[in-house]
């Protein structure tokens, strides 16, 4: 959901296979050699981070980063698809899913040396469930009452039986903060409480926040009470030390990298991945995503102007995604790092519903398009995010793909308010996006882009009730195969009505030293540095 | 009228320009299309939760009761809160700004250090090849863009020969000072062009004037005559030039600052622009539009001193 220059975030083994030079070495566990202490790491991202609280943040440059400074009951396990114990060592579910127990683990204390206590997460739950406590709190709630059994033992009653309960103990909103610390940061309202305390957090994660200057740089400096231990059955983080530079052009921070100012760097564009891949002393690293690109097409019968709507016709849809060969678009715009989508989900995605979809066939487009009533085609137009090479890259090739079939497209590039205030009032025929997800279940794409009444499917006006039905009893669907045979169907009614044009999946690149190790990047993009290194 | 009167009447002259530039840049903030709240929660927050985050914001209200807040704010020293980085916006000023003080200022020195000699050689000897080569090399910097000549730099100076970092700021004054050279040379090529340029055609116009004949004619040594006279008259233009630049020097500041990771003003003007960042936007501008405005004052001022002529 949240998004920050059109990135969003998510991912599976079988994506693992398909994305060579996948960084193995990176994964916990497997380092090759033991990993060397002490020490400090330079990283540089494409943008800083704005506001450190788990609860009211709303950017991935926030979510990316808060996961080395808090933790929560369980974890992403770090291939993204299930969960592992945190803060939590143990979990039951009991009366047929409405209750959660959850057993605490022993002498985790936060970084400022206080212990956790089962007060700080009952308070941390309930905070982060409170519907006015910003954007996130859809996904925690099905929880009606959070109480301590014991000092070791928390209770979840749950409205009814939640499938994603546990991916959402999981997911970065539920970080379990010390209550005191918080109430007693300056401020009347829990907004201003969270400015304050944001500004110097504390919690169990590996690293504490040691200066921010915003925009420029940020440093974390190794928790010393951190209750993660290492290979060498020490505790973690191994680093002492982690420096965040921002530096937003891409080209200044490939140049710091190759230059040795920086140890590691993300978002390096798909351009120039071969030839990072090439150099001596640096290692490519492309770690799977969530990551979806897509063209959302406006479905409602008439556009807001007042003309009829040819995208309104399934038939015109299909015939536009039969009219893309999502291969040649792979190769132009992702220089072949990406793979075709085989639903609206990322392969990655928990009951992602593998299905070939749209196989390029220009003849079947055009008889599609004849059945609409359009043998000769018609003028559309896509908004886009001006400058995003990425997006015009794609533009422009669909603009020839498409006039394969008599359609003209107008590309209209737009600064990101506008494009936003105009998707928002659904006063567009085409977009481009991209999507990840924030928490590792089914349920957050699906509100998005499939379940109307949420947002009118990304603000298509598509609606189809036999998926809104499905989505609703999958919520509250526990068994999972009766859940992946909800989700099956959905994908398949969705693929068939095609909301959208398929286009691809791409994993987060991210470049670093060859001495740089230890780094791991799980699907839903966080970055988590407490195994990483730099070797001697 | 004194001097005294005419400055005063300059000072004057600032009051309705800044607030001019106050209503124009908040209207204009306020007209762009979209919202903070809708630019900072993406596509898919719904339209209740971004109304209620915008009217916490105060955006409900009408566009003059929110100027009036503004401006009320600016008497008590208050610039707002910024959306986006949720910090006093005179506190994201005040860190960021010794930045592009710094850079702007350093490239102004580059500029003239470089400009003033060359456009003497260049004046004494017209159409010649110095003359010539000087043009030509000065007609590139006119016509690269700013990024294209910063990765240039980058490239060569930084990360092969390794002479001085890829961007970014350092940590204190020296530190600072090595990491904005690149970026100073930079901002300073297309400046130091005009400059050239300009000086060159003013020292040929002052070289052909009666009184340097008159000197010649007295017998005085032509670099008496250069030094008293014609640098005199060649620095009123270019203090006239440098002042006139302040402004541009600043602009081009948001690209430089980009490229070489330089945590400026200009980047957080292009942040906050694109987040729909309103506190951050109308006191950035106001705050530039003051530094303009006194560079034009310095500018008025120093040309005073060298022209007897202005501010009789």
């Amino acid at each position: 959901m949240s998004k920050v220059n059109g990135l969003t975030r998510r991912a599976s083994l079988a994506l693992a296979a398909s994305f060579s030079a996948l960084p193995v070495m990176g994964l916990p566990g497997t380092a090759q050699a033991a990993p060397v202490r002490g020490g400090k790491m330079v990283y540089g991202r494409y943008a800083d981070s704005l506001f450190l609280d788990p609860v009211l943040n709303d950017a991935n440059v926030d979510i990316w980063v808060m996961t080395n400074l808090y933790d929560t009951l369980l974890l992403p396990t770090n291939d993204g698809v299930g969960v592992q114990p945190g803060l939590a060592t143990k979990w039951e579910m009991k009366n047929g899913g409405k209750t959660l127990e959850l057993t605490l683990r022993e002498g985790v204390k936060f970084a400022d040396g206080a212990p956790m206590t089962a007060d700080d997460v009952k308070w941390s739950l309930d905070r982060c469930r409170n519907p006015k406590n910003g954007p996130w709190t859809d996904l925690v709630a099905s929880i009606d009452s959070v109480s301590i059994a014991s000092p070791t033992m928390i209770v979840l009653v749950l409205k009814h039986p939640d499938p994603s309960i546990l991916a959402a103990l999981a997911t970065f909103n539920t970080a379990v903060l010390p209550k005191k610390l918080f109430e007693a940061a300056p401020g009347t309202t829990d907004e201003e409480k969270a400015k304050a305390y944001a500004e110097k957090p504390v919690g169990t994660g590996p690293f504490m926040l040691s200066s921010w200057q915003r925009g420029v740089s940020m440093k974390l400096v190794r928790n010393p009470h951190y209750w993660k231990k290492g290979e060498d059955g020490k505790a973690l983080p191994y680093l002492d030390e982690v420096e965040f530079q921002i530096i937003p052009d891409d080209s200044t921070r490939l140049l710091k990298l190759k230059a040795g100012e920086l140890h590691g760097t993300e978002f390096v564009p798909y351009s120039r991945v071969k030839e990072l891949k090439a150099e001596k002393d640096i290692r490519m690293e492309l770690w799977p995503s969530t990551k979806v690109s897509y063209i959302t097409l406006n479905c409602h019968p008439k556009l807001k102007d007042g003309t009829d709507n040819p995208l309104s016709n399934v038939k015109v849809r299909q015939a536009l995604n039969y009219a893309v060969n999502k291969d040649a678009i792979i190769a132009i715009v992702t220089q072949g790092l990406g793979v075709p989508m085989t639903s609206f989900m990322s392969s990655t995605t928990p009951l992602h519903h593998k299905q070939t979809l749209y196989k390029a066939d220009v003849a079947k487009a055009k008889a599609l398009l004849k059945e609409a009533g359009f043998p000769n085609g018609f003028e559309t137009s896509c908004m886009m995010v001006a400058g995003n090479q990425d997006g015009l890259n794609t533009l422009t090739t669909l603009q020839q793909m498409w006039a394969a079939i008599g359609v003209k497209l107008k590309i209209e590039q737009l600064d990101n308010p506008s494009l936003t205030k105009r998707y928002r009032a659904e006063d567009f025929s085409m977009r481009t996006a991209s999507w990840t997800n924030d928490i590792s279940d089914p349920g957050e794409i699906t509100t998005y882009f499939a379940y109307f009444p949420n947002i009118g499917s990304l603000h298509s006006g598509w609606q189809n009730k036999k998926v809104d039905a499905l989505y609703l009893a999958s919520n509250e669907e526990v068994d999972v195969k009766k859940r992946a045979a909800q989700y099956k169907e959905i994908q398949e009614i969705y693929a068939a009505e095609a909301p959208i044009v398929f286009l691809y999946e791409t994993p987060y690149p991210v470049a670093f030293r060859k001495n740089a190790l230890g780094f791991v990047q799980i699907p839903l993009g966080n970055n988590l540095f407490e195994t990483a290194y730099v070797a001697k | 009228m004194n001097r005294g009167a005419w400055l005063l009447g300059r000072l004057a002259q600032i009051v309705p320009s800044f607030l001019l530039i106050g209503v124009v840049v908040f209207v204009l903030a306020r007209l762009l299309p979209g919202d903070p709240m809708s630019a900072m929660l993406g596509d898919h927050a719904s339209d209740a939760t971004i109304a209620r985050l915008n009217a916490q914001l105060g955006l409900d209200q009408s566009i003059p009761v929110q100027f009036l807040a503004f401006v009320e704010g600016i008497f008590r020293g208050e610039l707002g809160v910024s959306i986006a980085y949720r910090v006093p916006v005179t506190q994201l000023i005040a860190e960021r700004l010794p930045a592009t003080l710094i850079l702007t200022g350093l490239s102004a020195v580059i500029g003239i250090v470089v400009a003033v000699p060359l456009a003497f050689i260049a004046a004494m000897r017209e159409n010649q090849w110095p003359d010539l080569v000087i043009r030509s090399v000065f007609q590139v910097g006119l016509s690269t863009p700013i990024f294209y000549v910063g990765l240039l730099l980058l490239t060569v100076f930084a990360a092969q020969l390794h002479l001085f970092p890829v961007g970014g700021y350092g940590e204190g004054w020296a530190d600072h000072l090595w990491h904005l050279f690149l970026p100073a040379c930079t901002l300073a090529f297309s400046f130091a062009a005009i400059l050239m340029r300009s000086l060159r055609g003013a020292i040929l116009q002052v070289l052909t004037a009666e009184f340097v004949d008159f000197a010649r004619a007295k017998g005085l040594r032509s670099r008496l005559i250069l030094g008293r006279h014609v640098l005199r008259n060649a620095l009123i233009a270019t203090v006239t030039l440098v002042g006139l630049h302040v402004g541009s020097l600043l602009g081009g500041a948001v690209i430089t600052e980009s490229v070489f990771a330089v945590p400026g003003v200009g980047r957080l003007m292009v942040e906050s622009i694109f987040a729909r960042d309103y506190p951050v936007i109308q006191s950035l501008t106001l705050v530039l539009a003051v530094l303009v405005s006194l560079a034009f004052l310095v500018t008025d001022i120093v040309q005073m001193w060298l022209d007897p002529r202005v501010g009789r």
